[in-house]
């Protein structure tokens, strides 16, 4: 009967000390974002205490998100975005897939893209080139293991992410331009806002592109310009070489060409990308051009091209 | 065989009582029989009955918190009141590709009814297919039911789902707060207080907002009816409470879109066309829209298949005798309606999804200035698109654009529209928004061609 009584009174107790208080649980929550299971677990786990319940979810996230990461691993990941990076002579492209299109609108997930897209800029500004023009695709483990300013890699920031959106992310491929003095790259994304922007800053959206040029006349705005826009129409027409003028026939079917010196300028359907080129004394060395989503043959993109 | 005898007479008095039950329930099963599943014993396609209003919902949430869970126990509860067929929760998830004018959508529809309204109710897994859903304009949905799980309170891409709630017109939510049966009572008094504030802060007036908690999967399940099965049916209450019944069109003012005109020697002009909403009557005034004319007439008999109509509805296709106006005055295009109704507009924003290539569409992408054929109702006009905040739109993408139609026509918010280019279909958009006239100048600026915009831009 004692035992009984004791019992009870001790059970009485232990919820006392095992409910969270609801203010701590609310302000914790608002301070982290971090689920409400795992707010409630940290405040139990120390008696209440947001400071050190704060600390302790922090420790915990990066596991919290492997977990969540294995859980989640296998889920079909359709949706995401293209993040490019072009700083004069350094260039990535980087697609990172979610699950949801909703989730790829989120600023937590474009944060990561960002980062991604700084990670393999560093990586390619690190590799030594004598004047040639290196170009390296990544994906797969190399990509994922990518050391970040903080010291952790990619793929510990992609488990953060995981954990804090609930939902599958993937990092899918990147590229990296590395070019000398006398080439210029340049990049485009869409959909961009219909503004001049500023270059070397990060571009988000559901196509990207990079190209390399070798123009000998002056860099001028007006040039610079041109390329942008031959980025643009690589977007936007998809062509899938650069071809050869005295190789590469004109396709009979206009609207089917994927030649790009002969594909009609976006822009101005009047004019060839190929007499564009000729007309302001500009090369185009190579190109690149990520489609969000897209299925590809995984050797081609891993293989790491070099010209001179 | 004595034995058998023996038990026929046991059994047959059973027998006939249930044999009569049958034919007795048969003719009144919909209405006083819930209880009876029923079961069809004849190749007929079951009779839709329009006896309750209907109203489209929809669920959005994150991809874990159990939405199509909620759809599933939605129509298991309701199947045990025999007011929906029970589906299964794979039976949602695979959302099949449906093509809806020629556009592929990932959605699932599947309809219900409580004891005050029929339902149709859409799932879609993305951001772009409910984008896609509104614009085909399959099932417009009138309210939605936003999941949250309590374990995990509104995440990231809330804020996400509830702008798309907010552009695709939503402007009743009720809140489903999933899976309390895993978290305490605190808990998720938190994660409506959060949701509220979300809501208010996102433009919905989340203090009014319905919420209700209880777990779908119990529900689903059998377990603990209490937040279970009661909580599905609070939820639906609230829905029927909460989400307003959509004006039918048949309440609506009067509209015919002018298919063809006719002179009848001996009795005068005829226009027909299909009613598209309201109901018609002889000697009612109406008034011809579009093509920069507006005419004032009355209907002075209104045919159908050549007889008399006393009253045509909505749907119906029809001839509508008008008084005092000539034959060339009138045009296919333009719209009758109840005087003051509608109103010719030349200026619009529009929400419009551009089919790839896969669909018909073009495989190039288009830029702003464009000059492309607009359709809609019985008319056509070249309009010039603008894109705002883009460069350019690409094929399978959805868009804002901004239309200048070339002379006013009828359109009013919420009217769908195709665009084409030559012989081939760009897009097909809703109207989201009227904008002010066109100006003379601004008219005429709409003809010039690019090297005069250049100019323009460049002076």
């Amino acid at each position: 009967m004692y035992y009984k009584q004791f019992t009870r009174f001790f059970h009485v107790t232990r919820s006392v000390w095992g409910s969270t208080d609801k203010s701590a649980l609310s302000a914790l929550r608002k301070k982290t974002g971090y689920t409400f299971a795992n707010c409630k677990k940290a405040l139990e786990l120390h008696e209440n205490d947001l400071t050190k319940a704060e600390q302790w979810l922090k420790e915990q996230a990066q596991a919290l998100g492997w977990s969540k990461a294995t859980k989640l691993e296998g889920r079909a990941t359709t949706q995401g975005l293209i993040g490019v990076l072009v700083q004069q002579h350094i260039g990535a492209m980087v697609e990172v897939n979610c699950e949801t299109d909703f989730v790829a609108r989120n600023e937590n997930f474009q944060e990561f893209v960002g980062k991604a897209s700084k990670a393999c800029a560093h990586y390619i500004s690190e590799v030594d080139n004598v004047n040639k023009i290196t170009k390296i695709g990544l994906e797969g483990e190399t990509l994922r293991n990518l050391k970040l300013e903080d010291g952790k890699t990619l793929n510990d920031h992609l488990a953060l992410l995981i954990g804090t959106v609930g939902e599958n992310a993937s990092l899918k491929r990147a590229i990296c331009y590395k070019s000398p003095e006398s080439v210029r790259l340049s990049g485009y994304i869409h959909p961009t806002p219909d503004t001049p922007i500023e270059e070397g800053l990060l571009m988000l959206g559901k196509y990207g592109s990079i190209a390399a040029f070798n123009s000998n006349s002056e860099k001028t705005e007006e040039i610079l310009n041109i390329h942008r826009k031959i980025c643009q129409h690589i977007v936007g027409m998809n062509p899938l070489k650069i071809g050869d003028i005295e190789v590469d026939k004109p396709n009979e079917v206009k609207d089917e060409e994927t030649c790009l010196i002969h594909q009609e300028f976006l822009l101005d359907p009047e004019v060839t990308i190929g007499q564009m080129l000729q007309e302001h004394n500009i090369k185009i060395i190579d190109f690149q051009r990520f489609e969000c989503g897209e299925k590809i043959e995984y050797h081609e993109a891993s293989q790491a091209a070099e010209s001179s | 065989m004595s034995a058998y005898v023996a038990v026929r007479q046991i059994l047959s008095p059973g027998f006939r009582t249930t044999f009569k039950q049958f034919l007795l329930n048969a003719s009144t099963r919909q209405t006083c029989s819930p209880f009876i599943i029923s079961q069809r014993f004849y190749a007929e396609k079951k009779i839709f009955e329009r006896n309750k209003p209907h109203c489209n919902v929809g669920t959005i949430g994150h991809v874990d918190h159990g939405k199509t869970t909620l759809t599933a126990a939605i129509t298991k509860v309701l199947s045990d009141q025999d007011l929906a067929e029970s589906k299964l929760y794979t039976d949602i998830d695979n959302a099949p590709e449906e093509k809806a004018r020629g556009i592929t959508i990932n959605v699932a529809h599947i309809e219900y009814q409580t004891e005050n309204r029929h339902y149709g109710h859409t799932d879609c897994p993305g951001h772009a297919d409910y984008i896609k859903n509104m614009i085909t304009g399959t099932a417009q949905m009138d309210g939605a039911i936003l999941v949250v799980a309590a374990t995990d309170g509104a995440m990231p891409q809330t804020r996400e789902h509830l702008l798309l709630a907010k552009q695709i017109g939503i402007n009743h939510i009720v809140v489903f707060i999933n899976k309390v049966d895993a978290a305490d009572q605190e808990m998720v008094d938190l994660v409506e207080m959060e949701m509220r504030e979300l809501m208010t802060e996102m433009g919905y007036d989340g203090d009014e907002a319905p919420f209700v908690k209880g777990s779908a999967l119990c529900a689903l399940e059998g377990k603990s009816p209490e937040i279970g099965s009661d909580a599905i049916i609070k939820l639906l209450a609230e829905i029927d409470r909460y989400v307003p019944t959509p004006v039918r069109d048949l309440d609506k003012p009067f509209m015919l879109p002018v298919e063809s005109v006719y002179s009848i020697p001996g009795r005068g002009t005829v226009v027909t066309g299909r009613l598209e909403r309201g109901v018609l009557k002889k000697g009612t005034e109406c008034e011809f829209v579009g093509y920069n004319k507006v005419i004032k007439s009355t209907v002075t008999g209104v045919e159908m298949f050549r007889q008399t109509l006393e009253e045509a509805q909505a749907g119906d296709q029809l001839g509508a005798l008008v008084r005092g106006v000539k034959r060339d005055e009138i045009k296919r295009g333009m719209v009758m309606a109840k005087p003051g109704t509608v109103k010719a507009n030349d200026q619009i924003e529009a929400q419009v999804y551009i089919l790839s290539k896969e669909e018909g569409g073009r495989h190039k992408p288009f830029t702003s200035f464009v000059q492309l054929q607009m359709f809609s109702k019985t008319w056509d006009c070249a309009t010039q698109v603008i894109i705002p905040n883009k460069e350019m739109v690409m094929p399978g993408e959805d868009t804002a654009l901004k239309l200048k139609l070339m002379r006013p026509m009828v359109l009013e918010k919420g009217q769908r529209f195709t665009l084409r280019d030559g012989n081939i279909t760009l897009g097909t958009g809703v109207v989201t928004n009227i904008l002010t006239p066109l100006t003379e100048k601004e008219r005429i600026e709409l003809t010039e061609g690019k090297k005069a915009r250049e100019k323009k831009a460049k002076a």
